[in-house]
Formats: structure tokens, C-alpha cells, sequence
């Protein structure tokens, strides 16, 4: 329960050291370092692995033609679609879930060892599973990333609930504050920076579990995309496909800190 | 009785934790008599249709689930230790050479947060079947968690402390055994648990997609015959091996965690 909490702390230090990464005093060293990085990738990757491997120079030829794709761009779509779909049923149920295990200890104790089991299980494992269930198509990478992505969700509000502080909750109680207060104004408001975490952690795996599971049910989509190019060694148009989903999962990482610092700054440690 | 059941009681809090279980097993049991076998398998079961659990007990003694088992193991440990044994002495390099680090850290990121399963294709393609390869896609799992959490306690070393320790004329050997390596531990511990989680999920991957071995080809068998009761012992028995390597993992982050708390 601590290892959750450490990593809450973790994630808001983090936050305003991140917003550094790409940009400050230093910028010219890390363009620098991406050149040589890419530089040297070229010149080993052509020196000694066979023609059809993905090298810089390949990519950046192939990049333009992939990006105005249309089977590219609805693969895209298809896949950011629904991981972006399945985490808001993930964050919805789990959210709710969650508080009710933090402020109710009868849940936390029937439900606690299914969630942690759940969490701590490889999801890659239950996606034979789920195909069989769900059948070979959208439905079951559907499933899969409200799988991947509940579970930390549910741990994380959960923590959130649970780290009301005591006082607040004594206030309520002194000025005989509505029900619907204690629950929206103080245990949602206090435990957003955990939700925040969740998500975080969330988006992650659910992008993960999108992927994977396209590559199970040989369902359309950009993980599907990289695995027909890559099988047919087009891998500089393979590489442009994991490229789209670095893309994305900075992307999500971003709005993660910018609504860090501009809604929750009361959150941050440093 | 909502009071009762919310009491710290030991004894409550002992009935609770049986009743999950029960119940849970309860669900499990009656699903699996009331669902097309197909679909689903019971957890005791009856003659006609096999229980998992009951399953879960013969691979005890059935030495061709005990190899599967201890490929997987091998596997994991494998690409697990090899991502420790590379990421972690980086991460804590690059505390010291702080002109590498700030030129790598954006890259170090960027390769954090891709999936990493998106690589596997590439593997497949460039490398074929085998066991290296395998280890390579666990490796990769295990990896970036392991050097992203390590410079994050890289950029957690205090400056004035290298400054005074400089100062002072301290050697660089007592420079990193009393102030960089404990910086950096407590930090390379939560990537380590990040990664078990991650080279977990490495592991069934490269069973899966590249050459099918150890448990994920119990469960890829299993999911074609279909044998149902065959397939949710293997993953019970993944949720196992999850479980007790991600709380073994915990323990061992708890433990020096303490030393992090010092400047929060």
C-alpha cells in the first residue's frame, strides 16, 4: 500500500522536472546526442545487419508516404480510439470501485485480493482467454484494455480515498456537512492527485494491452499495421507505426503534467 | 450490522478475508457449471466437466509442466538479470557524468514510454525463433523501467554534496559508495519492481509470438483444443508467480525506501 503512495510522491516530483526534458538551457546537448545516436544507428545498422532492418535515413523516406496513408491513418484511429474508449470505461468503474474500497472496509477486505491479484497478473496471459470470450475481433481488445487498465485505477483511487486527511473529515462531521459534500468535496477532491497517478500508469498499460491484443486477433489497428510490415520486412514503415504510439504515449504523459501543474499544484512536493 | 462488518475485529477481519474467497470460488464454481464448457471451466468440478484447480494439482506432478514451468522461470531470469546488470550500473553512471546524462535523458524517456511490445515484430523478423530472442524481448521489457527509475535518483544527488565531497578531496571511490550508490538505490528499486511487473508481461508476450514455449504454450495448447480447465490453471498459475514476485519486489523497495524519505 506504501509502494502506491511512494509512487504518488514520485509522480509529483517528476512533474515539473519532466517539462525539462525537452526544452532549457541544455537543448543544443540533446539535439547534439540525438544526432550522433541516430548517426551511429545508421552506420551500424548498415554496416552489419541485413538490408531490410529499419535505418534513419530509411525512415525519414518512408515517413511522409506512411503518414498520408489512409490504411495508416484509420489504423491510427482504430487503435488510439479505442485505448482512449476503454480507459474512460476503465476510469469510470474503477473510480468508483476504488473510493468504495477506501472508505468502506468491508470491500477493501472482499475485494483487495482479487484487485491486487488482478494487477499483479501479466495481462499478455489472459488474451487467449478473452478472444475465446469475446470473440476475434474489436470486442476483445476492447476487453483487454479496460482488463489492463482497471486494476490500477482501482488501486489508486483506492489510496487516494484512503489518504483523506482525518481533520477534514472531523470538520465535516463538526458542521454536520451533506453526505454528498463529504463524498465530491473532500474524498474526490483529495485523492485527485492519486486518480492522476492511476491514469497515468493506466494509460500506459492500456496502450500496451491495445497492442497486444491486435497482434492476437489479428484485429486492425497500428499494432497490426507494424506486424504485417514487419513480416514482410518493411521495417522503416514499421518503425514510422512505433513511432505513432511513442507519440502517444507521450502525448498522454504531457496532458498527465499539464493538468498536474495547472489543476492540482496544492499536489506537488518540490 | 454494517458496524459489525466495519469493525478492526480480528476475527471480522479473518471471516471477511474467508468469505472472499469463498465467494469468489462460489462465482468461479457456478460459472463454470452453468457456462458452455467451452467458454468456461469450474474451479472443483465434477466428472463431466474438470475443474481447474484440480488441474492446477496434477501439473505438480506432471514433469512436462514442471519443464514448462521452469522454462518460463529461466527465461524471465534470464532477461531480467541481464537488464539489471546493464541498466542499473548506467543509471548510476550517468549520476556522475552529469553532461551524458542530460544529453540521454529525453531519449531514456521517450524509450520508456513506447510499448514495448510493438518491438516484438522486429525481433521476430531480424532474430527468428530461439531462446535469445525471447530473452531480448524481456530484456527490453525490464529494461527502460530499470534505467528510467535509476536516473531519476541519478538527478536526486544532491550537487552541494558533490561539491563538498570535492572539496574535502574525497576519492572518487568513497564519492560513490557513500553518496551516489545511495542516492541511486532506493530509485533503481522502484524501477526494479516496475520492471518484474513489465518483464512478466515480457515473458507470456515472447511465448506467444515468437517460438511458443513453458507456460504460454500450456495456455496457447490449452486455448486451442480448448481445453478450458487446462487453460485457467495455467493463468491461476501466472497470477501466482505475479504475485509473489511483485510482493517480493515490494519488500525489497520498502525496505531501503527509508533512505529516500530523508529529503522526500
Amino acid at each position: 500500500m506504501n509502494t502506491q503512495a511512494t509512487d504518488v510522491a514520485a509522480d509529483m516530483t517528476v512533474t515539473n522536472r519532466w517539462s525539462n526534458a525537452f526544452a532549457g538551457p541544455d537543448v543544443w546537448v540533446k539535439i547534439l546526442a540525438g544526432l550522433v545516436i541516430l548517426a551511429a544507428w545508421q552506420v551500424i545498422v548498415g554496416a552489419f545487419a541485413p538490408r531490410f532492418v529499419a535505418k534513419p535515413l530509411g525512415i525519414a523516406a518512408a515517413f511522409p508516404a506512411v503518414v498520408t496513408d489512409r490504411a495508416f491513418l484509420a489504423a491510427v484511429a482504430s487503435t488510439l480510439g479505442a485505448v482512449l474508449q476503454g480507459l474512460f470505461i476503465a476510469m469510470v468503474t474503477g473510480v468508483i470501485v476504488g473510493v468504495a474500497m477506501g472508505r468502506v472496509k468491508v470491500f477493501d477486505r472482499l475485494l483487495n485480493l482479487y484487485v491486487n491479484g488482478f494487477y499483479a497478473m501479466p495481462m499478455v496471459a489472459v488474451l487467449p482467454l478473452f478472444a475465446t470470450w469475446f470473440g476475434y475481433e474489436s470486442n476483445a481488445r476492447m476487453a483487454t484494455i479496460v482488463f489492463a487498465a482497471f486494476f490500477s485505477i482501482v488501486i489508486n483511487a483506492r489510496d487516494g480515498a484512503r489518504s483523506v486527511p482525518p481533520e477534514y473529515l472531523e470538520v465535516c462531521k463538526a458542521y454536520r456537512a451533506k453526505r454528498r459534500h463529504v463524498w465530491f468535496d473532500i474524498t474526490l477532491h483529495s485523492s485527485l492527485p492519486y486518480l492522476v497517478a492511476g491514469f497515468r500508469l493506466a494509460s500506459g498499460r492500456a496502450l500496451v494491452g491495445a497492442v497486444i491484443a491486435e497482434f492476437f486477433v489479428s484485429l486492425e489497428g497500428v499494432g497490426m499495421y507494424i506486424l504485417a510490415h514487419a513480416r514482410s520486412f518493411q521495417h522503416n514503415e514499421a518503425v514510422v507505426g512505433v513511432l505513432a504510439l511513442a507519440a502517444f504515449g507521450l502525448f498522454l504523459e504531457g496532458v498527465m503534467n499539464w493538468v498536474m501543474r495547472r489543476f492540482l499544484p496544492w499536489a506537488r512536493r518540490d | 450490522m454494517i458496524r459489525l462488518l466495519n469493525s478492526d475485529a480480528r476475527w471480522v477481519r479473518r471471516a471477511t478475508f474467508v468469505a472472499s474467497i469463498l465467494l469468489g470460488a462460489a462465482i468461479w464454481e457456478y460459472a463454470g457449471h452453468n457456462a458452455d464448457p467451452l467458454f468456461m471451466a469450474p474451479l472443483i468440478g465434477n466428472d463431466q466437466s474438470p475443474g481447474a484447480a484440480l488441474r492446477l494439482i496434477s501439473f505438480i506432478g506432471d514433469s512436462q509442466f514442471r519443464g514448462a514451468i521452469l522454462s518460463s522461470l529461466a527465461l524471465f531470469a534470464t532477461g531480467f538479470t541481464l537488464a539489471l546488470v546493464v541498466g542499473v550500473p548506467f543509471g548510476i553512471v550517468l549520476a556522475r557524468l552529469v553532461l551524458l546524462r542530460v544529453a540521454l535523458e529525453s531519449y531514456i524517456l521517450i524509450l520508456y514510454v513506447t510499448p514495448m511490445v510493438a518491438l516484438i515484430p522486429f525481433v521476430l523478423s531480424i532474430l527468428g525463433f530461439g531462446f535469445w530472442p525471447k530473452v531480448l524481448v524481456v530484456f527490453l521489457f525490464a529494461f527502460f523501467p530499470i534505467l528510467y527509475n535509476t536516473l531519476e535518483g541519478a538527478r536526486s544527488v544532491r550537487p552541494e554534496l558533490l561539491e563538498v565531497a570535492g572539496s574535502f578531496r574525497a576519492s572518487e571511490w568513497s564519492i560513490w559508495r557513500d553518496i551516489v550508490i545511495p542516492y541511486t538505490l532506493p530509485f533503481a528499486l522502484t524501477g526494479i519492481r516496475q520492471a518484474t511487473g513489465r518483464a512478466l508481461v515480457g515473458m507470456i508476450a515472447a511465448e506467444f509470438f515468437l517460438s511458443t514455449s513453458g507456460l504460454g504454450e500450456i495456455i496457447m495448447v490449452a486455448s486451442r483444443t480448448p481445453d478450458m480447465a487446462n487453460m485457467l490453471a495455467a493463468i491461476t498459475l501466472i497470477t501466482i508467480l505475479g504475485v509473489i514476485l511483485m510482493r517480493g519486489a515490494q519488500a525489497l523497495e520498502q525496505k531501503y525506501s527509508a533512505w529516500r524519505g530523508v529529503d522526500g
